[in-house]
């Protein structure tokens, strides 16, 4: 291999010069190369796959969490502050009907502007019936909403949003909403542009070169069922306050397939199970937060000569005392969950403070009062001339989860313990629970809400005579008066306190027997900051978040 | 044989046909149904079901669907906004058929090795090793497997990712979990079938002639023996490709298997029908080529349709 016999010295020098100076060009561009960029970046997983992205058909929290992140709407609520959105001003009548939201400069990620136009085209389409959007309940506050919703008129027009100029825009209310500018979070109030989604049509939002972004990230990829990427939106009007470059979605299906992922650094967050809650809780890994979902026993308070004892508030207390909130929360969710001992979320607004501190009331104890139940219990039988009661039977309807079935049992063995009745369990699927619900297809059955704003109205209106969603039978006209004066009312206070008037009145009569209020739990790697937990909404938020490797 | 295809095909049609039009009726025989859910008023409900077509009288929904699966159109997802049934198979199906492939020619390999091998040392050791090996892969199910597999191999050892599907190294784990119980159900056949194989009169000639064994084996023996398993590979191999709802939970696999259950779950009747409608012409056309093979592994049921 001597090939370098009889080369001259010079040439040889030459060719070991160019020899180090191709190396090191080499490596030179080896480095520039496999030297990243510090790219910002924030992976996570969803256990189910956004149904999707239609701002005004979306019905899911999943869909909430990616919804607020690439749009934003007339007001952006961060970690429950309410802050300038695509409005960077507004006006509010005096008589709270009127408001009016004056538009920034804003672009769309195609540097088209954000006009009142958008606006006042999604909240339009929001109410259309042919949109047949989930939501569309949460403008019936406006002008027309409802009947427009409900075909009785067919104009859209006459539904009271009305874009003044390009950057104005105008909502009128039926009723004052002093709760309104935090209800425009909501993902159905997002905005949707008029030419994109007739341009799309069907194919509208299924991916990420169907729909346009006005907020802080754009969809870099999105590969359904299996991974999400979104990047930072250079045209997002405050893009300077974004400190992640991207965000990273993966859709794991498998709770305890996430915790791996997690542990082995491929996941820079995940939820905690409720079995596992505890391990992480003494190993001080876990945040919690409550979830807003609030539930509860709701009972069919129909008379019925069959289940007379339905009827019977006395009856209803004496299961609402026979329970111990903590012991079966212990069993099933180890301590994640927390007795409710009230009506509504305590962490809702209050005027200045959470609405628990300005109206505090704990009417039930975290444990049982058996002396209290059997008192109730032999005032019923008595009123209802039933002397033993092993005669009373009733079955409380549950959805086949895990989580339900373990409270189910600890509360019939609660139940049947102290008050010698016969407390028996149905299972169903979820959608089937939600059907009988809906056709009042029950004895008791297990129900909760969420909160769509954040006021205790939203907790405490659907237990009107006349909402729908109340199928309990049970309507009482006290409790439906001081709800419609609430809704006049314009001063905070005043109407709060009305609203805790009603809430107590909803304790008294028990249709309903508080069970407990979610928590969330979950952890973060080293290095992750600024990640919100919202309870209204979305459960997420992370637009200004930041991860340091 | 032009004629035979033919019939097939024809019996295949009518047998999606009624597939079909049996769970059409069974899902909307399910308690509960696609729009129940918290926060619906009868009002919305309405609009809903106008939008996807539910007001129409069932005979008329019953028409349009069959009158579009014709067609090849599936409908759309009663769950996912605007995502064609179509779609979500043709996106999802490439992952369980990637990770069905390798688990039946991984399986396949292994299963009829242990079951030749068993079948070939009967009464010593070996054959009860192999036959150990297979009680065990039978009686492990694939949730534990598959756990146990990402526990020790992923998370603690590190030697292979944990989940996702992103490369070879992805492919392993998730190979391994699900191929344990067809190795094992494909070596116990494959045994029994040798060992049928073995007590024939042919064989005793084979080795009176002389031959090696090897030859014996791979000739002859293997040959006549696989049958059975050929049989038995078509319906496993549907079932595989088709999507595995466990392993590739466990794996976060973005297959077909979870459509299975949250189909169901969300009662999404077009996903549910499509779902069937895809499975059951997939399993046709399995057995279809089974029968194909079967006329190129043994001649003689080619030329008379049977063994003898």
């Amino acid at each position: 291999m001597n090939v370098e016999k009889g080369v001259s010295p010079v040439r040889k020098t030459l060719h070991n010069i160019l020899a180090v100076i191709f190396l090191g060009l080499l490596a030179f561009l080896g480095l520039a190369i496999s030297a990243p960029a510090a790219q910002r970046e924030f992976t996570f997983s969803m256990a189910y796959e956004i149904p999707g992205l239609d701002p005004q058909k979306a019905n899911s929290i999943p869909s909430a969490v990616v919804g607020t992140h690439i749009l934003e709407g007339l007001v952006r609520v961060h970690d429950g502050k309410i802050l300038p959105g695509m409005a960077e001003r507004w006006e509010i009548s005096e008589d709270g009907l009127v408001y009016t939201f004056h538009l920034r400069d804003a672009l769309w990620n195609d540097g088209k502007p954000v006009t009142a136009h958008d606006f006042e085209y999604s909240f339009r389409r929001l109410l259309d019936p042919a949109t047949a959007a989930e939501y569309a309940f949460a403008a019936y506050g406006i002008e027309n909403g409802k009947a427009f919703n409900k075909g009785e008129i067919t104009d859209p027009s006459l539904v009271g949003v009305k874009a003044l100029d390009a950057k104005t825009f105008e909502i009128r209310l039926v009723e004052p909403m002093d709760y309104l500018l935090g209800y425009l979070q909501l993902m159905c109030f997002l905005p949707t542009r008029q030419d994109v989604v007739e341009h799309e049509k069907d194919a509208f939002a299924t991916g990420a070169e169907h729909m346009v972004y006005n907020g802080p990230f754009v969809i870099k990829e999105w590969k359904h069922e299996q991974i999400m990427i979104l990047e930072k939106n250079p045209r997002y009007w405050n893009s300077d306050a974004i400190k992640l470059d991207r965000a990273v979605i993966h859709q794991v299906y498998e709770q305890n397939t996430a915790l791996n992922l997690f542990e082995s650094g491929e996941l820079d967050m995940v939820d905690i199970p409720s079995n596992l809650y505890e391990k992480y809780a003494t190993e001080g890994k876990a945040k919690v937060s409550l979830t807003g979902a609030d539930d509860w026993i709701k009972v069919n308070v129909r008379p019925d000569p069959k289940r007379p004892w339905l009827a019977n508030k006395d009856f209803r207390k004496a299961l609402a005392w026979a329970i111990d909130r903590e012991e079966y929360l212990k069993i099933s969710t180890k301590g994640l969950y927390i007795p409710n001992l009230r009506y509504v979320l305590p962490i809702v607004a209050g005027v200045e403070k959470h609405y628990a501190e300005e109206y505090p009331l704990e009417y039930y104890t975290a444990k049982a009062d058996p002396e209290k139940a059997r008192a109730h219990l032999k005032a019923a039988m008595d009123h209802l001339g039933i002397d033993d009661p092993a005669k009373i039977s009733v079955t409380y309807l549950i959805q086949d989860q895990e989580e339900c079935r373990l409270m189910a049992e600890a509360l019939q063995d609660q139940i049947q313990r102290t008050l010698g009745i016969s407390f028996n369990v149905q299972i169903v699927t979820r959608k089937q629970r939600f059907l009988q619900e809906g056709q009042a297809d029950y004895e008791l059955v297990y129900s909760g809400w969420g909160p769509d704003f954040d006021d205790p109205l939203t907790y405490i209106e659907i237990w009107g005579s006349d909402i729908s969603h109340n199928n309990s039978g049970w309507g009482n006209k006290e409790f439906d008066d001081i709800v419609a004066a609430s809704r006049k009312e314009t001063d905070r206070g005043k109407r709060l306190a009305l609203l805790f008037e009603a809430e107590k009145i909803l304790l008294d009569e028990a249709p309903m027997i508080p069970l407990q209020l979610r928590r969330r739990a979950w952890m973060t790697q080293p290095g992750v900051s600024g990640i919100v937990r919202p309870f209204i909404g979305s459960d997420l938020d992370f637009v200004y978040a930041t991860v340091e490797k | 044989m032009t004629r035979y295809i033919l019939k097939r095909f024809l019996i295949s049609l009518l047998t999606v046909w009624l597939l079909v039009s049996v769970v059409f009726v069974l899902v909307r025989l399910l308690p509960g149904d696609p729009f129940s859910s918290e926060k619906l008023t009868p009002a919305i409900r309405a609009n809903l079901e106008a939008y996807y077509g539910f007001d129409q009288p069932l005979h008329m929904q019953y028409f349009r669907y069959i009158g579009n699966l014709l067609r090849g159109d599936l409908g759309f997802s009663l769950k996912y906004q605007n995502m064609p049934v179509s779609k979500i198979i043709a996106d999802s199906f490439p992952y369980s058929a990637d990770l069905g492939i390798r688990t039946i020619l991984f399986a396949s390999l292994v299963g009829i090795s242990l079951g030749v091998i068993a079948g070939l040392n009967r009464g010593k050791p070996l054959e009860y090793l192999c036959i150990v090996i297979a009680v065990i892969g039978i009686s492990l199910p694939d949730f534990i497997t598959g756990s146990l597999l990402q526990y020790f191999f992923g998370l603690k050892l590190g030697w292979f990712p944990v989940a996702l599907w992103r490369g070879f190294r992805y492919t392993v784990l998730p190979t391994l979990a699900l191929s344990f119980y067809t190795i094992a159900l494909l070596s116990r056949i494959m045994r029994t079938s040798m060992l049928d194989v073995t007590g024939q009169d042919y064989i005793r000639t084979a080795r009176a002639k002389g031959l090696s064994t090897f030859r014996i084996v791979w000739r002859h023996q293997l040959r006549n023996a696989i049958l059975p398993v050929v049989t038995v590979l078509g319906p496993i191999t549907a079932a595989i490709l088709t999507g595995t709802f466990v392993i590739e939970s466990i794996y976060a696999i973005p297959g077909m298997g979870k459509f299975y259950v949250l189909g169901v779950q969300n009662l999404d009747y077009t996903v549910i029908l499509g779902l069937t409608a895809f499975y059951g012409i997939f399993l046709i056309a399995a057995n279809f080529v089974v029968d194909i093979l079967y006329g190129i592994i043994d001649p003689r049921i080619a030329l008379t349709g049977r063994r003898n």
